[in-house]
């Protein structure tokens, strides 16, 4: 279970995309222990770099670490706060929320909501509108102007709680989850000696599109990228094939966005080492980081491991450990193999 | 300024046929710059060598406008837009193609409901009897932009291409008043940002500067029962935290701020909610350019009364040139 005490930790750190050189440091220690290096470009991205003895290759593990969260947009005449969002979010669950302004200082606010008493029907039937809500800080006009100004960010305020069954709910398992699973495949890679570069990368601005991904493709150019994100867990009014169970280990990736040799070759190591996974079918865009990185410069062979997640993009999402264990053991024992039989694999 | 800003909005460049007001810009750089050149894509470049940071200063040439698509028997020409242009501020306006020919553009009368308005139930009409005689005059393929002639009412000038002509005056008035400074600089005046901020993507990609900042208006929440933004005209050049093609990044935010508390100049901070900027391209190239912006805020935008306040881009020269010191 020490993956889930990795992971309720990383989930209340702050990484709004775009303003994720908070956490930066943080993830930089988390891989220093089982890199040669760990560096941090200019957007942010953390890269941990574990030398190969010739660097004649280069794998990349990529897991996002940004996070969806809110910009101060306005301050009204009475002192609360309008605001917008980063990456998307359904406003319907904003409803009675708590969330923290960073302005000069953290300060906390509530975001509330019209009792029922004095809803009119049309208005308990209409969708809620991001415009028309607002933060109550509790402050003065004056001491708001003071303390906040247009641009400060605001996140969720949410503590993680263990559900039964090895169940973590939290603000941000997507994608921390994929960043706590980065840690334990360096954990999995321990005894390993490559010839290869390997390269864990914790990148940025995923969720405002790709933007971290695609930098770091382009800089690092390796010759295989492993794409680990989240996916829907199955909530119970989830569409069919568009949920995968949790518990039952990560989702691979099978579609044009994947290649198609190494695909056949993760889902060949998980049966030989018995890895539960289930299959993920995508006809197109993934909308993972896999999508920005199979056409980075002359394009890069790329396969995507999701970890189911439920109620994405809420401060409820709940996720089992086992897939995150499952899933750094998938993509170690594949590093390994992919490592040796490169040439061969990407030969078409 | 003002006089520059009506030179430079009354030249034609509709995105993809920069070619008059390139010229007119190149007029006014080429003596001043190190270098003076046009890449591939036709964005006009200027140079200050300097052995420092390079940086890139974006600001978008091309205009919106309309491209005729079909001249009928009568000689009425139908059009599709180049970039957005609403029905609604293209009805009873006038379009000028490059040659001069000006039209009048208008709508069938049968449509129904004036709110079902679409650019397709419109049509030009250049004053021709025939197809013929149009295409004396019009070719299919022709770009027009909207006609607005820039004129001063107060503190405030009302003029077409505002968008982003006054950002194209704020960088040459800093070119011709550089900074002391160690830095390169590429002044960079793009192509095509209204078809999805092409010109600076490849501009970027040439230049590979260390920082970009791009100079463009946004839009403003002063007006009657306006949708809520915190941005106004007169306020000062407001400081681009986000809008829909990029987040600013934060050390470029920081620059621009400190640059403004160090000159004590009104600013504001930027939040658009729709809309892109070149900033948006520039940020992805080569491997990540940390990007910001200057704003220019402007009323009407995509309208051939776009209005902005003549103080914010004196301001925005002020901010801009401290800012590549």
């Amino acid at each position: 279970m020490e993956c889930i005490s990795v992971l309720k930790e990383l989930s209340v750190h702050t990484a709004v995309s775009g303003y994720e050189k908070s956490m930066a440091d943080y993830i930089k220690e988390s891989f220093g222990k089982d890199c040669d290096s760990v560096e941090e470009d200019r957007f942010y991205n953390v890269i941990g770099i574990k030398k190969g003895n010739k660097s004649n290759k280069k794998i990349m593990i990529t897991a996002h670490y940004d996070e969806i969260g809110f910009l101060v947009s306005g301050i009204d005449e009475k002192g609360f706060l309008r605001f917008t969002s980063v990456g998307g979010i359904d406003p319907k669950i904003l409803l009675a929320q708590e969330v923290i302004v960073h302005g000069r200082s953290d300060l906390l606010g509530i975001i509330g909501a019209k009792p029922p008493h004095l809803l009119k029907p049309e208005e308990a039937k209409k969708a809620v509108k991001m415009g028309e809500l607002r933060i109550d800080m509790g402050m003065t006009p004056e001491k708001v102007r003071e303390q906040v100004s247009i641009g400060d960010l605001i996140t969720f305020k949410a503590v993680p709680f263990e559900l039964q069954g090895k169940k973590l709910s939290s603000k941000t398992l997507d994608n921390r989850c994929g960043v706590t699973s980065l840690i334990e495949i360096l954990k999995e890679l321990r005894p390993f000696k490559f010839d290869s570069d390997i390269y864990v990368v914790a990148t940025t601005q995923e969720e405002v599109g790709l933007t971290g991904v695609e930098i770091a493709s382009y800089n690092l150019q390796p010759d295989i990228a492993i794409v680990i994100d989240a996916c829907h867990g199955d909530i119970p009014d989830a569409p069919k094939g568009e949920a995968y169970a949790l518990g039952k280990g990560p989702a691979v990736a099978i579609g044009p966005n994947l290649h198609p040799k190494l695909t056949k070759k993760v889902i060949e190591i998980a049966k030989s080492e018995n890895i539960p996974y289930q299959i993920d079918i995508e006809r197109g865009d993934t909308g993972t980081e896999a999508w920005a990185t199979q056409v980075s410069r002359s394009g890069i062979p790329t396969i995507l491991l999701s970890i189911p997640v439920r109620y994405m993009h809420t401060t409820v999402e709940t996720v089992h450990a086992n897939d995150i264990e499952n899933t750094a053991k998938l993509a170690a024992r594949f590093i390994v193999k992919a490592e040796t039989e490169m040439e061969e694999l990407l030969c078409f | 300024m003002f006089d520059l800003v009506k030179e430079l909005t009354g030249a034609f460049g509709v995105a993809g046929n920069e070619e008059n007001i390139r010229e007119v810009i190149k007029n006014k750089i080429q003596n001043v710059l190190d270098e003076v050149y046009v890449d591939t894509l036709g964005n006009l470049i200027g140079v200050k060598r300097g052995n420092g940071k390079k940086i890139m200063v974006a600001a978008h040439m091309d205009e919106i406008g309309v491209m005729a698509n079909f001249i009928d028997e009568k000689g009425y020409i139908r059009f599709s837009s180049i970039g957005w242009v609403s029905p609604f501020y293209a009805l009873g306006q006038k379009v000028k193609f490059k040659n001069g020919t000006i039209g009048a553009v208008f709508y069938e009368e049968k449509l129904d409901e004036m709110k079902n308005l679409k650019l397709s139930k419109m049509y030009i009409d250049i004053g021709a009897a025939s197809r013929a005689e149009a295409e004396k005059k019009v070719s299919i393929g022709d770009t027009a932009a909207f006609v607005g002639e820039a004129v001063q009412e107060g503190d405030m000038i009302i003029s077409k291409a505002l968008d982003d002509r006054s950002g194209c005056a704020v960088v040459i008035e800093t070119i011709k008043n550089l900074p002391k400074t160690e830095n390169e600089i590429y002044f960079v005046f793009t192509v095509q940002e209204e078809l999805g901020l092409r010109g600076a993507k490849t501009a970027a990609y040439g230049i590979k500067p260390d920082i970009a900042i791009a100079v463009d208006v946004t839009l403003t929440g002063d007006k009657p029962e306006s949708k809520p933004m915190e941005v106004k005209c007169g306020a000062g050049p407001a400081i681009k935290i986000k809008d829909r093609s990029v987040i600013c990044h934060p050390e470029i935010k920081k620059l621009l701020e400190d640059c403004a508390k160090r000159l004590n100049i009104p600013y504001q901070f930027e939040i658009l909610e729709e809309g892109g900027s070149d900033p948006g391209a520039i940020h992805l190239t080569a491997g990540g350019i940390p990007s910001g912006a200057i704003s220019i805020p402007c009323r009407y935008v995509h309208s051939p009364v776009e209005t902005a306040n003549i103080n914010d881009l004196k301001h925005a020269v002020m901010l801009l040139r401290e800012s590549l010191v």
